[in-house]
């Protein structure tokens, strides 16, 4: 509001718009973006708060008493944080993670100093090759992997049979994880892949060519020189990474019904859907989402905090 | 119905249907305005009986006219449901597994409709129509039933040369010598997460998970019954006589057409399904009783099969009655659920199954649905279903998956169940005593 605007700025629209020229444009011109904000943002978020603190009580007694929303403080939390089905997500997440992040980044990286090296032939042909997987939806992805795994109608399994070695367990036991991941490996690196090539092309060639006069072989640029470079890019797809692994849901789900180890509560986010759809519990899964998205922007800003640091220097 | 709750899990979950917005207003309010135009009932239901029974209705009813939403299978639909309500936008009629019914009682979505049924309650047999009657209150009208039967491959019976069994200790015998003839091949397979199936096997061998006594809840999920049922399948596993695999994957569906798994002990729905999976193997199958447990005992249990239900949110409560009652008493809905191969809960429907031509899968079998019709007559007196079915339902699952994958006994499995069952019923306030 203009300081010089007298008591009667609400009059009329010409008056108002003259007046106010300066300070009003702004919001104007925020007002879509803080309206979509508040609709598809805060207020979704708002009502997952509020629903996280409501429970279904049974009102009136007898058998077949209604079932009644109340307000029930924070036991959704309480029953959240000490259910062994939502925490023990958590160890198979990480579980799945230190075999999904690390190998996803690392083929990313390696494919794309490769399509970065002067050397390489078919780059084109085999930047567009890696990347087609990202192209599949994931539940597709999985259902075809699932075809791959499953000992009648896996090839791999076929071959090994034919051995005389038996089938591959690929759905069960420790293998399982390696399973999932794959799924995920196969269809990340692609992407990751071509943010590390688009910051490798930004890379001054100056650099690189005074690295070859001073004698540095394609492997020391690559590694000296195109990795420290591209740090920034790196924190950039490992974070991505992370939240993709803590959101972790269509693999599994989809594989669950081909075999007898993936359990409704395999990772965090399966067991939200099963209280929210399966239990009709919503309040305890709006609870458990809370929680969920918590852990992730903690997780996230400590990530950033400390790679900041490191690949951006003092100044970012 | 339960062909389509087994064939979206056999689609691996494809569709999550997250958002369970229902968007058309089940009041259908500006249909009534002045009360002179026709009424537009909104009815959710799923199967490809639907659309036939529904036609015939509209044609027989200008002024109440049924618009059908298929809003997904039982579980989708039933949760859909429970949200649509405490949102006020519900249809006014909607298709309801039996297990699940309960449920939608105490969420509030069926209503009462006691005072509109008096006059078809004697077109059902009484074991039906205990599946919609609660505490003197009836919240549905039967629509079709799925007594437990065993399809199996004739073909294969013929050439390994054995017996249809006909108690489950034969059942164990044949299996064995199944195994024996021709070990790559299995007599049938124990899907761990067929929650519904191993509830049928229960209630066949006198089990009662949920029982009313008063104000109070019985829950008796690890009774004897039950775990006699229980040991019977963990033996059989253990010996390796029967597989133990999920159902109707890419996996079990090549054993299938490989004429690998040679029966389905199930119930009446099963020949689709087969036929939907293997339907070159078509004049192969054939309908039999499901094995009893003892000898001369033929009262077998329900696996699936579902209701009509009038929901609390209908602002027309008597028409949408009428319409239940009528699209599963009348001989025009009845035709149209037997053509579309739904096996009807009423009795004159099951009357104009026996002038009906065999199923596609089962054409060699003259007799098919007289031997459905002796089934379906001697049908166990009473099931009764607790309020969180899809509770117990999901903790079986992991329960039995995991006790199938580390070795775990299965009577442990239950006790599992029965745990989780009683502590969500406690959380939601009911009064329950463990049986």
């Amino acid at each position: 509001m203009s300081t010089t605007a007298p008591a009667t700025a609400t009059a009329g629209a010409p008056a108002l718009r003259r007046r106010t020229r300066v300070p009003l444009a702004p919001y104007l011109f925020l007002t879509p973006g803080l309206v979509l904000f508040a609709l598809f943002l805060v207020v979704p978020i708002g009502y997952a708060v509020w629903l996280s603190l409501r429970g279904l009580r049974i009102s009136g007694g007898g058998p077949f008493g209604r079932r009644e929303e109340v307000f029930v403080g924070f036991e959704n939390y309480a029953a959240a944080l000490t259910s062994a089905d939502f925490l023990s997500g958590f160890g198979r997440l990480a579980v799945y993670g230190a075999i999904a992040v690390p190998l996803t980044l690392g083929l990313a990286l390696l494919f794309a100093l490769l399509l970065d090296a002067t050397t390489t032939a078919a780059k084109r042909f085999s930047r567009t090759a890696i990347f087609i997987p990202y192209a599949v939806p994931g539940v597709i992805a999985s259902l075809l992997w699932g075809f791959l795994y499953l000992p009648t109608t896996s090839p791999v399994s076929h071959v090994t049979e034919a051995l005389g070695w038996g089938s591959v367990p690929f759905l069960s036991g420790a293998a399982l994880f390696g399973s999932v991941a794959n799924i995920a490996i196969w269809g990340g690196v692609g992407f990751n892949m071509i943010i590390i090539y688009t910051s490798l092309r930004g890379i001054p060639s100056e650099v690189q060519e005074a690295a070859r006069i001073d004698g540095a072989s394609e492997t020391q640029v690559a590694l000296r020189i195109k990795v420290p470079l591209v740090a920034p890019a790196l924190v950039l797809t490992g974070l991505f990474s992370l939240i993709g692994t803590l959101q972790v849901y269509g693999e599994p789900t989809t594989l669950r019904p081909m075999t007898t180890s993936i359990t409704q509560t395999w990772v965090p986010l399966m067991t939200i859907y099963r209280d929210a759809f399966t239990r009709d519990d919503l309040p305890l899964a709006a609870a458990a989402s809370v929680l969920l998205a918590l852990g992730t922007l903690v997780v996230s800003v400590v990530l950033l905090r400390l790679a900041q640091r490191r690949a951006f220097g003092d100044a970012a | 119905m339960r062909r389509r709750t087994l064939a979206t899990a056999a689609a691996a979950g494809l569709v999550l249907a997250l958002g369970a917005c229902s968007s058309g207003g089940g009041d259908s309010a500006g249909a009534d305005g002045g009360g002179d135009g026709p009424i537009t009932l909104e009815y959710w239901a799923w199967g490809t009986a639907q659309d036939g029974m529904v036609e015939a209705w509209n044609a027989a009813h200008p002024d109440v006219q049924v618009e059908k939403t298929d809003a997904g299978g039982s579980t989708d639909s039933s949760a859909k449901l429970l949200t649509a309500t405490r949102a006020e936008n519900a249809p006014d009629v909607a298709v309801v597994q039996y297990d699940t019914l309960p449920a939608m009682i105490v969420g509030g979505v069926a209503a009462d409709i006691g005072e509109h049924t008096a006059d078809v309650e004697g077109e059902f047999n009484p074991g039906v129509w205990s599946q919609v009657e609660f505490d003197g209150a009836v919240y549905g009208v039967p629509q079709d039933v799925g007594p437990q039967a065993m399809v199996y491959n004739q073909a294969r019976f013929a050439e390994l040369g054995i017996p249809v069994p006909t108690t489950w200790a034969e059942f164990a015998t044949v299996a064995e010598q199944v195994k024996q003839k021709d070990p790559a091949s299995t007599l049938a397979t124990f899907a761990p997460a067929e929650f519904g199936g191993f509830a049928a096997m229960a209630q066949q061998n006198g089990a009662q998970w949920w029982s009313v006594d008063g104000d109070a809840w019985t829950v008796s999920i690890d009774d004897e019954p039950s775990r006699q049922v229980a040991q019977y399948w963990q033996d059989l596993v253990d010996r390796d006589v029967i597989d133990a695999e999920p159902l109707l994957t890419p996996e079990w569906n090549a054993k299938l057409a490989a004429g690998k798994v040679l029966s389905w002990p199930s119930a009446l729905w099963a020949n689709g399904v087969i036929n939907g999976v293997v339907p070159e193997q078509a004049g192969q199958w054939a309908l039999a009783p499901i094995p009893a447990w003892q000898a001369g005992q033929s009262a077998v249990s329900f696996q699936g099969g579902s209701a009509v239900v009038v929901t609390t949110s209908s602002e027309h409560p008597e028409e949408a009655a009428e319409f239940a009652k009528w699209i599963n008493t009348s001989k025009e809905g009845s035709a149209a659920q037997i053509e579309a191969g739904q096996y009807p809960a009423s009795l004159v429907g099951q009357e104009l199954t026996l002038s009906s031509a065999p199923p596609v899968q089962s054409p060699q079998q003259a007799d098919y649905w007289q031997v459905a019709q002796r089934i379906a007559s001697s049908t166990v007196p009473e099931v009764s279903w607790g309020p969180n079915v899809n509770v117990a339902n999901s903790a079986f699952q992991d329960a039995f998956n995991a006790a199938v994958t580390d070795g775990t006994p299965f009577t442990e499995a239950l006790a599992t169940v029965q745990e989780a069952v009683v502590a969500d019923m406690e959380k939601s306030g009911f009064t329950v005593s463990a049986g």
